[in-house]
């Protein structure tokens, strides 16, 4: 046994961190969807050789807390039947997977005859099969209606590409660009395999061993003391999803009862409402990474992302709730049941630790847009990325973060570059701005929602639409106001307008419609009234915050005209004279 | 006689390094005068010309070449004190400045703020006026629009605009129109054009690029105009050139219209210097950091190339220009000591400069700073501060410490000094780590070049706590980066976009276009007066497979594109693919897109030479100049050390740690745990105690 060298220990910490980053650079630069290239959702990781966590780059965090237990079920999947240069595939949402849409990439990393490592990735497919061109098939009652499953299964046995594996699952996927994305996919698997065995070839196995265990043992501590500094307690929160695609008015209620026991914290979601017989579902691990990323953002941002980490965390999701959904359900919604799941976590823990839980998020309502490019005569995919983020809620000391979006993502997913966007789809954009008197107010404001706008440039278009936060704002803490709230509609070229449900699908829709989606803002903390003047003076003149939200929420008067604060108005409204 | 200069203007110093024909290189140093730095550099040429016996006009015509590297720019943004900027762009998309496409770089930190935008939202005004994807017209341009923003400018008291509009890379006439009413309605303010500027598609870095050039415009600017104007009052004749980002030099009339390209200009000669002194000893890897009176500057090179990055960020604002990789903390011998909330003891990165300066140097500072700690635990001489020119007060240094550290800690003045030079070592290292553990790189495995005034005083102690075996202090480490300008080239980096899929090239306008770049970096070499035989271009070539949307950029011979040899070259693009990303589509045949040619122009400047002196043994008792009590950190006490004159230690020389070694302007600390061996280039090699196995091959057999 060697020992641990506490210089070489951080020399691994943050080479594994070097690896799954450059994985990650490697993937942006060479995909070829848009929703790889251009908004990063996807993540990459490296394992050890029984799937425990060594290091992840989490661009899309809700992917992320699958990778390892399907590394795991794989280990075991496969046995001893594990070959150098074996490549596999995996997206199936009832062995682990998170959402059918992200496919996972596993390459075993051999030293000599023995796996001593796995490089992973995962990134969500422009199309995965399915009734529905790019997937999220809001009429899907079961698995099969909404994508291909692939179970774990190898592409390239012994470094031989299995030519037959790789034509069956491509001849179920309407995109060519999909087999390329994964090709780069197994490039960024081979970018990390590299850079481990550059790591062993220095250091040795044994040392390697070594240290990733004192790691762990590290990174578990941290995350302990973190837990340390909850009181001891269980503390209640829910939250409510308002429509499941199929039924109008049938609500399902999250329950999670929270138990923090010295260096222990529990997520219990026993109570949690049965799942529902529509999309609208969760699996287990995008709800446990939904609960993990939101439980991350109350703790020390500095710990390491390994096993360590999720030890001292337990998660209980009982199976046939709509957070854990059973067999054959379909589940492509799950990943963004994560706003309401975050949100239950942050009434139940606001009271016991009120300066580390924000207000909250502006939740995601998304569009997906398929259709024919005129101009080149080919199929194009893209999810309206920057059209999605509205404002982060504040928290007492800082105001939200503006335009950073769902806290599925907590800033991780890029706005596609807009020229970029106008080479890669059909379409012209007209706007894409902060929007104002988006933020919930407060003596912190929430984020800034945006509005986007663009003009379609294809006929006969498909546009899926998902999400929620239509009709329950992001919630204010402490006095804090409450966010705008999220629209999507259509005007069509006759001058029709439409508003489609949050879960819908349009099709048919002719070139020349303008779309026009609304991302609200986040949720304020503490009494408006106590924000700085100056502060509020400033936003009115960037038109963020209007003269009136400014008099009426804010108590601070200023003259249009002149563009001065009004001090003694002002002093009239705050004091208790307005 | 000819005569080349490299100067570097700090936060506090400006250094100066002297090349006369085959004389000894001769190293100057004056006080920064940060209002213009200008000033402190004519103070240098006043200076050189005495001790040569020259005057300054004397001086000033046998100058053959001023390379110079400013950080002018680099503050202004570092300070947000750059230009009041307006920005002009298309209607609808005003934000993209202020949103950086939506992205907190700390996904987890909720306490983490985006940076305030260079330019608030009232002053970006947005236009009606729009071109399509390949440039049409989709609407002209709203020139009374325009007209009324700029009179917005106007009263706004605008100094620099920037203009950026959608799909302008494309097309730049709509942003030529307005750049036209910039000119007429408002003649004195800085302009920045994008699709002048860089006319390469990705909206978001362009409208950054080009703000940030705005934003450092005028200072540049009105600083270069005072600078010549001074040159030319002295009647200096020969070349002035800038140190650009990315390593190369660059003259005026270029850095003029493209100042962000000088955002790194100080720093950017060190590792490129670092490079020239390690591979005296046979690395191509190293470590370069570099301690001055306000910052410290860490970069790592590895196979012999500086790491150049063409993504970069200044204060987390996009630059979409090539830059060296290098991290700056706001640690120098003038950071401040001070204690927070929590009662802990800081450093930095407040800075007391050179105006007031460390309390020691008696020019009206009053806060305690890392100097003057220095100065406490004897690393620094009262009397022999820049070879006795500025006499330092310890009194004066010992009263700030014990009224702002000493007294609120409750410790005695030594303790607090103490601290203080623990603590800056300790940001110091962090600064290193950033460059190697971050990246995955192991620094016990580089030798490190410690610069900078105040570096090798510290360095030891950055070297302790990191474990470092060995690092080198150059002769001319105290103007590390003048030296590291005279041995940079001259770099003309051209690009022209030329899309086409790999097999229906059109070889000859391919040859055409490189012909015509090669001929403008010839153009420009000739300005500089650079003979043919010194002149080199190297050819890249940025591909890509059919539908991907980044390019790999790979060297390619000229002679390879001549012969129109497309095998080699799509080759050459797979190996590359698959070196960079795991994977290349050859066997596939998947078809290649050629998107953008680079052509870099280079001209070798003279590099100074190394004389080598003989090994005299290793007994340094003939540069011993006294002992004195020095704090030694692994012992925690003063202890009384022996001090020698680096001016007289020769080739061969086995110092034993610890001990401190003077040079009129900079001083060594070797601690308890090092000893150091004196090469014969006339630096200074130091290894950990018992680890002579880690000294470079070259020295080992001196040391036996």
């Amino acid at each position: 046994m060697s020992e641990v060298d506490p210089i070489l220990l951080s020399v691994y910490a943050r080479s594994f961190k070097s690896t799954t980053d450059e994985m990650s650079i490697s993937l942006q630069k060479t995909t070829r969807s848009p929703i790889l290239c251009e908004a990063k959702d996807f993540v990459t990781g490296i394992y050890d050789a029984e799937g425990n966590i060594l290091e992840q780059t989490e661009n899309l965090p809700i992917l992320s807390f699958s990778l390892g237990p399907v590394c795991k079920y794989i280990v075991d999947y496969f046995g001893d039947k594990i070959y150098p240069g074996d490549v596999i595939f995996h997206n199936d949402v009832f062995s682990m997977g998170n959402q059918n849409n992200d496919v996972a990439v596993y390459k075993p990393i051999f030293l000599d005859d023995r796996v001593v490592a796995w490089s992973a990735c995962k990134g969500h497919q422009a199309d995965i099969g399915g009734a529905v061109a790019g997937g999220y098939n809001p009429n899907a009652t079961e698995v099969w209606q909404e994508a291909l499953r692939i179970p774990p299964v190898k592409v390239c046995e012994r470094g031989e590409l299995r030519k037959d594996v790789w034509d069956l699952i491509f001849a179920n996927i309407r995109f060519d660009i999909v087999q390329h994305d994964l090709r780069a996919q197994m490039g960024s698997c081979v970018v990390g395999e590299r850079c481990i065995l550059r790591l062993l070839e220095k250091y040795g196995l044994e040392c390697f061993e070594t240290h990733k265990k004192a790691l762990f043992e590290a990174t578990r501590r941290m995350m302990e003391a973190e837990i340390g500094t909850i009181p001891n307690g269980e503390y209640r929160g829910e939250s409510t999803i308002y429509f499941d695609g199929r039924n109008q008015d049938r609500h399902y209620q999250i329950r999670v009862k929270i138990t923090v026991e010295d260096r222990h914290i529990k997520f219990d979601y026993t109570g949690t409402d049965a799942q529902s017989n529509a999309f609208v579902n969760g699996t287990y691990t995008s709800s446990a990474s939904a609960t993990i990323l939101t439980f991350l953002q109350m703790v020390n941002p500095d710990i390491p992302h390994n096993q360590g980490m999720v030890e001292p965390i337990e998660i209980i999701i009982p199976e046939g709730t709509i957070l854990n959904a059973a067999f054959p359900a379909a589940t492509t919604y799950g990943n963004h049941l994560c706003p309401p799941n975050a949100d239950a976590i942050a009434r139940a823990l606001a009271p016991v630790v009120p300066d580390r839980v924000t207000a909250g998020w502006n939740h995601l309502l998304c569009s997906l847009t398929t259709g024919v490019d005129p101009r080149k005569d080919d199929k194009y995919v893209d999810i309206c990325f920057m059209g999605l983020k509205g404002g982060s809620g504040a928290l007492n000391g800082v105001d939200g973060y503006d335009h950073i979006g769902m806290i599925d993502a907590s800033g991780g997913l890029l706005d596609q570059d807009y020229e970029m966007f106008e080479q890669q789809t059909p379409h012209v954009l007209v706007k894409h701005e902060y929007l104002c008197d988006s933020a919930g107010a407060g003596q912190w404001r929430g984020g800034l929602g945006v509005e986007t706008i663009f003009e379609i440039g294809s006929d006969n278009t498909q546009l899926v639409i998902f999400g929620d936060g239509d009709v329950e704002p992001a919630f204010g803490l402490l006095g804090g106001g409450k966010g705008s709230l999220n629209s999507i509609s259509v005007r069509y070229p006759d001058g029709r307008e439409h508003t489609p449900l949050p879960l819908d699908l349009l099709t048919g829709v002719p070139k020349g419609t303008v779309y026009h989606q609304v991302a609200g803002g986040g949720g304020g903390y503490g009494d408006p009234h106590k924000r700085r003047k100056n502060e509020v003076f400033e936003e009115v003149r960037n038109e963020v915050i209007s003269v009136e939200a400014a008099r009426d929420v804010y108590g601070v008067a200023v003259d249009r005209q002149i563009l001065e604060i009004d001090q003694a108005a002002t002093s009239l409204l705050r004091n208790g004279g307005g | 006689m000819t005569i080349r200069i490299g100067i570097d203007v700090g936060g506090t110093f400006t250094d100066f390094l002297v090349l006369r024909d085959d004389k000894d290189p001769q190293i100057f140093k004056v006080l920064s005068t940060p209002a213009d730095p200008s000033i402190g550099l004519i103070n240098g040429l006043t200076e050189i010309a005495a001790s040569f016996d020259l005057k300054l006009g004397e001086l000033a015509t046998s100058i053959d070449t001023i390379v110079h590297g400013t950080t002018v720019t680099t503050n202004a943004v570092l300070t947000h004190g750059g230009a009041r900027t307006g920005l002009l762009t298309t209607e609808g998309v005003r934000d993209v400045l202020q949103m950086r496409r939506g992205i907190r770089e700390e996904q987890y930190n909720n306490r983490y703020t985006n940076v305030p935008p260079l330019v608030p939202r009232y002053l970006r005004r947005p236009i009606k006026g729009r071109l399509n994807y390949c440039g049409e017209t989709l609407r002209a341009l709203d020139v009374e629009g325009a007209l009324e923003a700029i009179r917005v400018f106007k009263r706004e008291g605008i100094e620099a605009v920037a203009i950026c509009f959608m799909n302008s890379f494309a097309n730049p006439q709509q942003e030529k129109e307005a750049a036209e009413l910039v000119r007429t309605e408002l003649p004195g303010a800085y302009l920045t054009v994008s699709s002048d500027f860089l006319p390469s598609i990705r909206f978001y870095d362009r409208v950054s690029s080009t703000v940030l050039n705005s934003y450092v415009g005028p200072k540049l600017s009105s600083y270069l105009d005072r600078l010549r104007f001074r040159l030319k009052e002295i009647e200096f004749g020969g070349i002035l050139l800038l140190m650009q980002s990315n390593g190369g030099v660059m003259a005026p009339g270029v850095a003029r219209d493209s100042p962000a390209r000088t955002l790194l200009s100080g720093p950017a000669a060190g590792p490129g210097a670092g490079l020239g002194y390690v591979r005296l000893h046979g690395y191509e890897d190293c470590i370069t950091v570099d301690m001055g009176g306000t910052s410290f500057d860490a970069a790592l090179v590895r196979d012999g190339k500086p790491i150049v990055v063409t993504d970069g960020e200044i204060n987390r604002y996009r630059i979409a220009l090539p830059m060296l990789d290098i991290v700056t903390i706001g640690a120098g011998g003038g950071s401040i000591g001070w204690i927070d909330e929590g009662g802990l003891l800081r450093l930095g990165p407040q800075s007391a400069g050179a105006d007031p300066g460390p309390v020691c140097y008696g020019k009206g500072g009053t806060l305690p700073t890392c100097t003057d700690a220095d100065l406490i635990l004897g690393y620094l001489d009262a009397d022999f501060f820049a070879g006795g020119k500025i006499r330092l007060n310890k009194d004066a240094a010992a009263g700030a410490i014990e009224g702002h550290i000493a007294r609120p800690l409750n410790m005695s003045v030594e303790e607090a000094a103490a601290g203080m030079y623990r603590v800056i070592n300790t940001n110091m290292a962090q600064g290193v780590r950033q460059i190697t553990v971050k990246r995955g790189f192991d620094p016990r495995e580089f030798p490190l070049v410690a610069a900078g005034g105040a570096g090798p005083l510290h360095s030891c102690m950055i070297c302790h706590e990191l474990e470092i075996p060995m690092f080198i202090v150059p002769r001319e480490s105290s103007i590390f980066c003048a030296a590291g300008m005279l041995m940079s080239d001259l770099q003309h980096d051209f690009v022209r976009s030329f899309v086409s899929v790999f097999e229906h090239i059109e070889w000859a306008q391919l040859n055409a276009v490189i012909s015509e770049m090669m001929q403008e970096g010839a153009e420009l070499l000739r300005q500089e007066n650079i003979p043919e035989e010194r002149r080199r271009f190297v050819l890249n070539l940025d591909c890509r497979y059919l539908k991907q949307y980044h390019e790999v950029s790979f060297p390619v011979a000229l002679e390879t594109v001549r012969r129109a040899d497309a095998t080699s070259i799509s080759e050459a693009f797979h190996a590359e693919h698959l070196k960079m990303y795991g994977y290349s589509l050859e066997e596939e045949k998947a078809p290649v897109e050629l998107i953008n040619v680079r052509l870099r122009a280079v001209g070798d400047t003279e590099k100074p030479t190394f004389a080598e002196e003989a090994c005299v043994g290793a007994d340094p008792e003939d540069a011993l100049k006294g002992r004195r009590a020095v704090y030694v950190p692994e012992e925690r006490t003063l202890q009384d050390v022996a001090v020698y004159d680096g001016h007289r230690t020769r080739c061969g020389h086995n110092i034993p740690g610890p001990a401190i070694i003077e040079q009129v302007n900079t001083t060594l600390f070797i601690s308890s745990s090092y000893d150091c061996l004196c090469d014969c280039y006339g630096s200074f090699v130091t290894y950990r105690k018992g680890q002579e196995d880690r000294l470079p091959v070259t020295l080992q057999e001196m040391k036996v």
